[in-house]
């Protein structure tokens, strides 16, 4: 376990060797999608007439629309196919070649590109509250690190979910629509895409049993501050539920798939 | 100690007939071929030896050290490295192997080499003063030291190689496995390698496994040599002793006016064998030479041990 820092410290380093690439990451996405969506919903409001969505006015959209694109990412932490695509190229060999758990560098890869953007969500929303809002109370920075640390557990729950299906790339080779459809869903299910107050009630029953409204929708309201304690302690059983069934379908599918790994291309 | 009893790998692939009717098909209907890659084979090394793995492309040599180095399970049979069964990667056997592959890289790319290698340091629980001995011993050697600090992605081949080279051998492995070390490379940088892994294998002694399609390599490093056909061993020796082997033929080099061939002759035909090439072609040019190593490494290759 003392090599895990240095992971994270690696990973950090690639994160900032491309100045370009950091800067519109960190700053340009963000801000292109909170313009966009901004946009989008003021001009819903002013046609639809209202004033309140849903139980939201058109600020706590906005502010919404800052926390979720950059949730989305803490969430979804390295890049879709980090496992599958290093299979299918031959360079998942490296991990089996060095002295570790290629499941613990991995986890931790993940979780190190998802502390970078719990960051990011915490300057854009300082800085929404500081610019926007007038200022931030102490119970709004409590809840903000409360949110950051609900994104953070529900990122290793996506985490599971996403291995499970990047392992199937030990017999499929080439399994990228699956993990488009799975960001797809995740997103969509978990409220990114619009918020699940927006779904029909009794969809919104039926998804409060999957993990799927605790990975996005649950901890952006908890920044939100809209939120029950007793909400966030289901939610959080929930997760660890379904953290503990995917572990154990992400180490079956391991111990079975790897017996298929060929390193192809070397 | 390498130990090798009764390896087989089979793998298996789907044919596929060119053209899009056949795409289309194999989108329902699949023909799957399974391929012998290794057939059943026993081998044993000691350690400090260095052993040249030769084979013509798909023979089976990087299936094999694939399965030494513990990336690939095989099919049937037992194989040991220092007492650890490769493929249940324990990490005391890990701690002690590296694989180096001219192909592909494993450092990080867009990083600097130090950075790469202060986590090897930690991965590999490389003490301090050994690491500093290391790099600096590695670096001198390889002449890298003004490269340590430069992304890999914008090294040259031959500078990348060396990285890989150091990358692998921070953690002084007592098993090594060189898989076709100088592929690509130009003729200098070919060169620094093999002074180098001459130079290791000298001062550390480890048990080296060497594939590789330059006889350049294989001469300069390897007293031993296995010879690999079609998933089977058809040679395992000493060098010289394959050069013996062919050492009562001489290789006819034959230019005439419309083709160029050359033809193995026992020793004791060779006067009538030359009358008769001269006397049925217009021969421009004849040379008599000593088999190469080549030549004796391609003939085994494709003939098998014996007379050609």
């Amino acid at each position: 376990m003392k090599w895990w820092p240095s992971v994270v410290s690696l990973e950090f380093r690639k994160i900032l060797v491309f100045r370009t690439e950091f800067w519109v990451t960190f700053l340009g996405q963000a801000l292109v999608q909170l313009v966009i969506a901004r946009s989008l919903w003021t001009a819903i409001f002013e046609e639809q007439k209202v004033t309140e969505m849903n139980g939201f006015t058109l600020p706590m959209l906005t502010l919404y629309y800052v926390i979720v694109p950059i949730g989305s990412r803490i969430l979804t932490g390295e890049n879709i196919g980090f496992i599958s695509r290093e299979i299918y190229e031959g360079t998942f060999t490296r991990y089996l070649l060095y002295p570790l758990s290629w499941f613990q560098y991995k986890t931790l890869t993940y979780v190190s590109y998802s502390l970078f953007y719990a960051l990011q969500l915490m300057v854009f929303f300082l800085g929404y509250k500081f610019f926007l809002s007038g200022g931030i109370s102490f119970s709004e920075f409590g809840n903000l690190l409360l949110g950051l640390g609900l994104f953070l557990v529900s990122s290793l729950v996506y985490l599971m979910m996403s291995m499970a299906v990047e392992l199937l790339a030990l017999w499929a080779d080439n399994i990228w629509s699956l993990m488009v459809m799975l960001r797809f869903f995740s997103n969509f299910l978990g409220g990114a895409l619009i918020p699940l107050a927006f779904f029909p009630e009794r969809a919104q029953v039926i998804l409060s049993y999957t993990p799927f409204p605790n990975l996005v929708s649950l901890p952006a309201r908890t920044i939100m501050g809209l939120t029950s304690p007793e909400e966030i302690f289901r939610g959080l059983v929930v997760v660890a539920f379904w953290a503990v069934v995917l572990s154990f379908v992400v180490n079956f599918l391991w111990k079975r798939g790897q017996k298929n790994y060929s390193g192809v291309g070397i | 100690m390498i130990k090798v009893t009764g390896l087989r790998k089979t793998f298996t692939s789907h044919k596929k007939e060119p053209g899009l009717k056949g795409s289309l098909k194999a989108l329902v209907f699949r023909e799957n071929v399974v391929k012998e890659a290794l057939k059943s084979l026993n081998l044993e090394i000691q350690q400090g030896e260095i052993v040249g793995l030769i084979g013509a492309n798909g023979a089976g040599k990087t299936t094999l050290v694939k399965i030494l180095a513990g990336i690939v399970h095989p099919t049937s049979g037992e194989a040991t490295v220092l007492g650890y069964k490769p493929w249940e990667r324990s990490n005391e056997y890990r701690k002690q192997m590296c694989l180096i592959m001219g192909q592909k890289n494993q450092v990080w790319w867009d990083l600097p080499a130090l950075d790469s290698f202060l986590l090897l340091k930690e991965i590999y629980e490389i003490e301090d003063s050994r690491y500093k001995k290391n790099v600096e011993f590695l670096a001198e050697t390889l002449m890298v030291q003004d490269h340590l600090k430069t992304q890999v992605r914008k090294l040259s081949l031959g500078e990348r190689m060396k990285i890989e080279l150091m990358a692998a051998l921070l953690h002084d492995p007592k098993v090594i496995f060189l898989d076709e070390p100088t592929i690509g490379l130009d003729i200098s940088a070919q060169k620094a390698v093999r002074e180098f892994m001459k130079t290791y294998q000298r001062e550390k002694k480890p048990i080296t496994i060497l594939t590789s399609h330059y006889m350049e390599d294989i001469k300069e490093l390897c007293p031993r040599i296995v010879i690999i056909k079609q998933g089977e061993f058809v040679y395992d020796g000493s060098l010289n002793e394959v050069q013996r082997m062919l050492g009562d033929e001489k290789v006819l080099s034959v230019t005439t006016d419309d083709k160029v061939f050359k033809v193995n002759v026992p020793r004791a035909d060779l006067a009538k064998k030359t009358q008769e090439i001269l006397s049925t072609n217009n021969v421009l040019d004849l040379n008599i030479q000593d088999p190469s190593i080549e030549d004796i490494i391609e003939s085994i290759m494709r003939f098998g041990v014996g007379p050609s």
